[in-house]
């Protein structure tokens, strides 16, 4: 189960993501970031109601970030903690994405 | 996935296949039949455990074969109990490849002699463009800053361990990318454990090997 809300703040859409990234939920995580990211020029993703992501959800965001690249947007993730931080520590995403500790905005 | 590997391996002026690093093709079959798995949602992973999503076929006879035994297996749940059961099956999953990629019209296979005794199997190219289309695609994944495509990412992951990487890109490229490969190579789950599993299985073979010597 997974719930995503957006709000605007400063100039950034923030794209709260709740519950768990994994088979049954990675399009709808895909598709709810690049949307942002196609209607946006500055997205972040805050992941701090995360409770699992698996790889599949992991290469949602890693492709949703893709997508914000090519667009030349400003992606940032944001908030995350226990098992998603481990998940995104022993992948190193920080060297490919923006993780930020708290929101940007 | 599985057939870009093998591809890859092909050396595109003698038709050999390139088995650089001794363990490395294991590598990068088990790593493939995984991605593929994954790919067609077939099949989901965290930091330690598997999940079949669906039984239902992809379409390919080789993946199809791997989830069927899997599947009736209840007691492999965990990442490293598939790639044993995955590892001891990999000259079949080659060989697969290597007749799917013949079927396709991208390879040739010859068989001769050397010495006139020791059988000689060759896999010249008729149709270099696949070949050529992998590199650029795993060059351009390397080489530049941006995010790759998902396929990219986990065919860097493969080609990495078995030395295939040095075949399209130069000594100093590799050189100077080498942290980009490697944290292209880390991203994902299924590349890290299939890695860590085989030098362990190996290791352990090689202990069994000492022993009865």
């Amino acid at each position: 189960m997974m719930q995503v809300t957006e709000a605007t703040r400063n100039g950034w859409r923030v794209v709260t993501v709740t519950g768990r990234a994994d088979h049954e939920t990675a399009d709808a995580l895909e598709s709810a970031l690049r949307s942002a990211v196609e209607a946006n020029s500055r997205v972040a993703a805050d992941f701090s109601a995360l409770d699992y992501i698996s790889s599949v959800g992991l290469r949602a965001v890693v492709q949703a970030a893709r997508a914000a690249q090519k667009r030349g947007s400003e992606f940032a993730i944001c908030g995350i903690s226990g098992m998603v931080r481990k998940v995104f520590e022993v992948s190193g995403l920080h060297q490919l994405l923006q993780i930020h500790g708290e929101l940007p905005c | 996935m599985l057939e870009e590997a093998v591809l890859l391996a092909v050396d595109e002026a003698s038709g050999g296949l390139r088995a650089t690093r001794q363990h490395g093709a294991a590598y990068a079959l088990v790593g493939a039949v995984f991605f593929d798995l994954a790919l067609a949602r077939r099949i989901d992973t965290d930091t330690d455990n598997i999940q079949i999503l669906d039984h239902s076929p992809t379409g390919s006879p080789t993946l199809d074969r791997v989830l069927s035994a899997m599947a009736q297996r209840n007691d492999s749940t965990s990442v490293r109990d598939w790639i044993e059961a995955i590892y001891y099956r990999r000259e079949d999953l080659e060989g697969e490849a290597l007749a799917g990629l013949i079927r396709q019209g991208i390879l040739r296979h010859e068989k001769s002699k050397r010495f006139w005794v020791i059988d000689v199997e060759r896999f010249p190219l008729i149709d270099n463009r696949p070949q050529q289309d992998v590199r650029l695609r795993l060059a351009e994944a390397i080489l530049s800053d941006t995010i790759p495509d998902t396929r990219d990412i986990m065919l860097v992951s493969i080609a990495e361990p078995c030395g295939l990487l040095g075949y399209f890109l130069t000594e100093a490229q590799m050189t100077s990318r080498r942290e980009r490969i490697m944290t292209l190579c880390k991203l994902e789950t299924i590349s890290r454990k299939v890695a860590a599993a085989i030098n362990d299985l190996e290791a352990t073979l090689r202990q069994g090997a000492h022993r009865f010597a």
